[in-house]
């Protein structure tokens, strides 16, 4: 004799630990709508009308709103796998941990690499053209 | 009723009761297979093993480890801290043998402290002339006991039964233990198992005092079951104060902590122990073993006993209190020896022991005494062994010191498994068992408790709850049986506790439910907690004398008297009657006894003992 | 001494077919635990009520509960946390003022009684990542007289070595993670936390050599990848495990064993 209390579908409510969980896998829905944005405008490429068409729709404000909230879902997401990693990836030298403060400062100074690289290609290929 | 039958049975799932089991189960699979046999070893336990309270043991296990240490210098910290009571066979037998099971509890993967060379690391601990302590941070109970509950789980001929609580033991006429009687927590059933030998491993009865550092199943279980059999409880008087206990709850502040260079101060902020033979003082972060903080558990509650009458203790709600001081340490070094202490004092008194004062008092800590067994761990019962806390093999004397009950585990755990392991397969070689009488045994057996137990759940009868009975005997052992006693205030104890006895046969219990009835065993635990009451108290007012940890306040009674009381207690159990307290010699051949030293009155005593 | 309103989640199994709510007014101070307030509640109003406990200082893992829908130790959790600052320093004497603390069973384990959870459910798990000391010698079998000479000395371990699994060893089995786990509320079958975090202790254990016997229930369907790192796990353990890292490391490690086994055809 005994009960077991089933899980609902609505668990992830109950808790706000749960719902920042829901909100960090949910990061995927806007960056799935950005990755389709760049494959459409890659196709659109065949075409100088598709691509005007392409810029068109890009250009739309709610369009717009979605690839913004898009960098913030990307950056929100990485925050929460930057804090993550180094419980995942512990680093040891000798005895001494490795701080995890440092690691992720290490991993946010990485994505400011990965960004001024970019600024540095994109305008000197503006150049180029 | 249901029946079982194995060849071993571990009462308790603690330390002592797992290496028990370990040993009973390779001597099983050793000898046993050489002569076509299996022993099956059945471990009863009231609570899940890893709950038993060797889990909250923090300091450490001693052994002698450095080449500047030898047995000898164990035996003899050993012998004199147990003020000459010790039995000295044992005592010899346990400074031997205690290395090799530290060694192998290493080889079973218990995460020892290290050294920078990677040796074990070995720390100072009170009463011992040396560094012989090993330690897994300031957790080493907890460690130990889950590295052999899970060693445990390798061994296939070792089965659980994890919330059994055990009742009673079976005996027939010719005084051979024929097994147990158990309470099945979840169904409230009752089962018999049949073996041909019983290892008691039950662990103490600290839970008769009001102020005591032990979790709540600590409540002499095993104890009461042997001595009502008939099985003598041995220097049941002795009962060590933890000198440091936190105020409230009890909770423990290891040993470690004055170990690693705590010092204890009164209100005034002053060193008191150099006032009690324990100085001179010795400097803030350099600790010497034996001296100040360093001195026996004894020595230091008696101490706190004094600064109270004195007026000298503070406050802390309604205790009264005095400090340790662990400031000096820093918060890293704290971090790394004594985080679990760090923990505790921020939890429960809300204090950070890098900058703050811990308030402390003494909290009844360990039982020496239990149930009397032969230097074999056998008992006056043929094939009931005992061992551990529970039981009284003779190591402690009148006063244990820290850190050598952990090893006591392991060494006497082992012993006692092998021991019974090869009872019960000299049994299997011997004749056939008489299953009609053995069965005939178990059936009387479970249908007394099967009445005692409708009896307490009748709700016919008026309900009348065990509450009162276990407040006022807690209350009555602190007032007559506390660290300082005397024939006034044990005689009262003593009368309060006959009077508590009869008054518990009026219990009627407030929950007649079947599983997991807690409010029937917390009432049989209180039962058994009487029972044990009784003999400690009688032991008591019948050592007329001072003692390691028993000290009579009567001026005639205040010193150590060797001619009439160099002599073990006994007390037996009379159905329906006082118990009866008997004496028994006490092994002394290897060291005569002599006066204990403590502090700078051992300065002379180097160049003797080495 | 101020009063508080606890309510307990009760279920006596032959008695009611549903749990049940009851409600009490316990009397408490600073240093009232959780814990405390249940020994009163059995001692004082309702002796019928069912749980477990016994160390009181938060090592023996005995008496985990759910307390207002988080795992907590009950030992370890105090009323005034949850009852508005300065409360027990107030004057006023309005009654209970603050709200409700409700106490339930510990989640996704079966309820036997009250308070009391079904913690086989927990302990097969626990059994069945094999959680002691493996050595190549075979040695685990075969007791003290035979290895005498190598026995007679201890393994070395540096503390850095001992570092590595030391955090991972801490845990006492009292089973918060499980409830904190919704996977583990949804796939009963999936190893949890805990036993995950032990596996990992001796996996990382200089001495041990038991990785390769482990990693095929860490690599099975129920193992690490089971686990969507929620973390809730690691946040309400009492002894600071960090049973959430212990998995993640676990999938690294699965990660490797399954690609060595892709590429040499061998675990």
């Amino acid at each position: 004799m005994s009960y077991k209390p089933e899980l609902t579908g609505s668990w992830w409510l109950k808790h706000r630990f749960f719902m920042l969980y829901m909100l960090r896998e949910a990061t995927v829905l806007p960056l799935v709508f950005l990755l389709c944005s760049l494959l459409a405008g890659i196709y659109s490429l065949a075409s100088p009308e598709q691509f005007a068409s392409w810029q068109a729709f890009m250009a739309r404000p709610w369009v717009l709103a979605l690839h913004g909230l898009a960098l913030v879902a990307a950056l929100y997401h990485a925050f929460t796998f930057f804090q993550l990693f180094p419980r995942v990836m512990p680093i040891r030298i000798g005895a001494r941990l490795l701080p995890p403060a440092l690691m992720v400062a290490v991993q946010w100074a990485a994505v400011l690499a990965v960004i001024v690289l970019f600024l540095w290609l994109f305008g000197n290929s503006q150049g180029a053209i | 009723m249901q029946q079982h039958e194995f060849d071993v049975i571990v009462v308790g799932g603690g330390g002592a009761g797992l290496r028990a089991a370990i040993a009973a189960a390779e001597e099983g699979a050793t000898k046993g297979t050489a002569q076509g046999a299996t022993l099956n070893i059945a471990m009863l336990s009231k609570v899940y093993p890893m709950r038993s309270h060797t889990v909250a043991a923090e300091g450490g296990a001693a052994a002698v480890t450095r080449a500047d240490d030898t047995v000898e210098a164990h035996f003899a910290d050993t012998v004199a801290g147990g003020d000459w009571l010790a039995e000295q066979g044992v005592v010899d037998y346990f400074v031997r043998h205690a290395h090799a099971e530290l060694v192998q509890m290493e080889r079973w993967g218990c995460p020892w402290s290290r050294q920078a060379n990677g040796d074990v690391q070995v720390r100072r601990f009170g009463g011992m002339k040396t560094e012989r302590t090993w330690f897994a941070a300031d957790k080493t109970g907890f460690h130990m006991l889950h590295t052999l509950f899970q060693t445990s789980l390798k061994y296939p001929a070792i089965q659980r039964f994890d919330e059994y609580f055990v009742l009673d033991l079976l005996v027939n006429d010719d005084r051979q233990v024929q097994g147990v009687l158990a309470l099945e927590i979840s169904t409230g059933a009752l089962h018999v198992l049949y073996a041909k030998a019983v290892i008691m491993a039950t662990g103490g009865a600290g839970r008769v005092f009001r102020f005591n550092t032990n979790g709540g199943i600590v409540t002499g279980d095993g104890m009461a079951i042997a001595y009502r059999h008939g099985v003598p409880l041995r220097d049941m008087e002795f009962v060590q104060y933890h000198p440091t206990g936190l105020p409230g709850s009890g909770i423990l502040i290891t040993e470690a902590s004055r170990g690693e260079g705590g010092v204890l101060v009164n209100k005034a902020g002053y060193r008191y122990l150099q006032d009690y033979g324990l100085g001179p003082e010795t400097p803030l972060g350099k600790p010497e073993n034996k001296h100040m903080e360093l001195g026996p558990r004894d020595k230091l509650s008696q101490a706190f006993w004094h600064e109270q009458q004195a007026g000298r203790t503070g406050k802390h709600g309604d205790s009264d209190v005095v400090y340790l001081d662990l400031r000096h340490l820093g918060k890293a070094y704290l971090q790394e020896r004594l985080p679990f202490i760090c923990e505790l004092a921020q939890s429960y008194v809300n204090v950070d022991p890098a900058t703050q004062l811990i308030p402390i008092r003494p909290a009844v800590h360990y039982t020496m005494g239990g149930i009397a067994t032969d230097r074999y761990c056998e008992t006056a019962i043929q094939g009931l062994y005992a061992v551990g806390e529970c039981a009284s093999v003779g190591l402690h004397g009148a006063n244990r010191l820290g850190s050598n009950s952990l090893t006591e585990l392991l060494v006497f755990g082992r012993l006692a498994g092998e021991q019974a392991a090869k009872q019960a397969l000299a049994g299997a070689a011997s004749a056939a068992v008489d299953t009609a009488a053995r069965t005939h045994i178990g059936e009387r057996c479970y249908q007394r408790w099967q009445q005692k137990l409708s009896h307490l759940c009748d709700t016919q009868r008026e309900m009348r709850s065990w509450v009162p009975i276990k407040r006022a005997l807690v209350a009555t052992m602190e007032a007559g049986c506390g660290i300082y006693r005397d024939e006034a205030g044990l005689q009262e104890t003593l009368a309060t506790i006959h009077q508590l006895q009869q008054d518990a046969q009026h219990i009627r219990i407030g929950d007649t439910s079947a599983a997991y009835n807690t409010d029937l065993l917390q009432c049989l635990e209180l039962e058994f907690c009487l029972d044990v009451a009784e003999t400690i108290c009688l032991a008591a007012l019948e050592r007329r004398e001072s003692r390691g940890a028993h000290q009579r306040l009567e001026s005639a009674y205040q010193a150590r008297n060797d001619a009439e009381y160099l002599q073990h207690s006994q007390v037996f159990f009379r159905a329906n009657a006082p118990a009866e307290l008997r004496w028994q010699a006490v092994d002394t051949h290897i060291s005569a006894p002599a006066e204990r030293l403590y502090g700078g009155q051992t300065a002379g005593e180097g160049a003797k003992d080495a | 001494m101020r009063n508080c309103s606890i309510a307990v989640q009760r279920y006596l199994p032959h008695e009611h077919a549903e749990p049940f709510w009851q409600h009490f007014t316990v009397p408490f101070d600073e240093s009232t635990s959780i814990l405390d307030a249940l020994n009163y509640i059995k001692e004082e109003l309702d002796p019928s009520l069912s749980f477990r406990w016994s160390c009181r200082m938060a090592i023996c893992g005995s008496c985990g509960v759910m307390v207002n829908g988080i795992p907590k130790l009950g030992c370890k959790d105090f009323l005034r946390n949850y009852l508005p600052r300065n409360y027990l320093a107030s004057e006023s004497t309005a009654a209970v003022s603050a709200a409700e603390i409700r106490i339930q069973p510990l989640a996704h384990f079966t309820v036997e009684r009250d308070l009391i959870v079904d913690m086989n459910e927990f302990l097969v798990h626990l059994e069945a990542v094999k959680p002691y000391l493996i050595t190549d010698a075979g040695a685990d079998e075969t007791p003290l007289e035979k290895h005498a000479q190598t026995l007679a000395q201890t393994n070395k371990q540096t503390p850095a070595q001992l570092a590595k699994y030391k955090q991972f060893a801490n845990c006492i089995n009292c089973g918060l993670c499980y409830s904190a786990c919704p996977q583990f509320g949804l796939n009963p079958e999936f190893v949890g936390p805990a036993a995950i975090a032990l596996a990992q202790r001796y996996n990382l254990d200089s001495r041990d050599q038991g990785k390769a016997a482990r990693m095929p229930v860490l690599n099975g369907h129920n193992g690490v990848w089971s686990c969507t790192f929620v973390g809730f796990c690691s946040d309400v353990c009492p002894k600071h495990v960090d049973p959430a890292a212990a998995v993640n490391q676990g999938k690294v490690e699965s990660a490797k064993s399954m690609l060595i086994q892709m590429f040499t055809g061998r675990g």
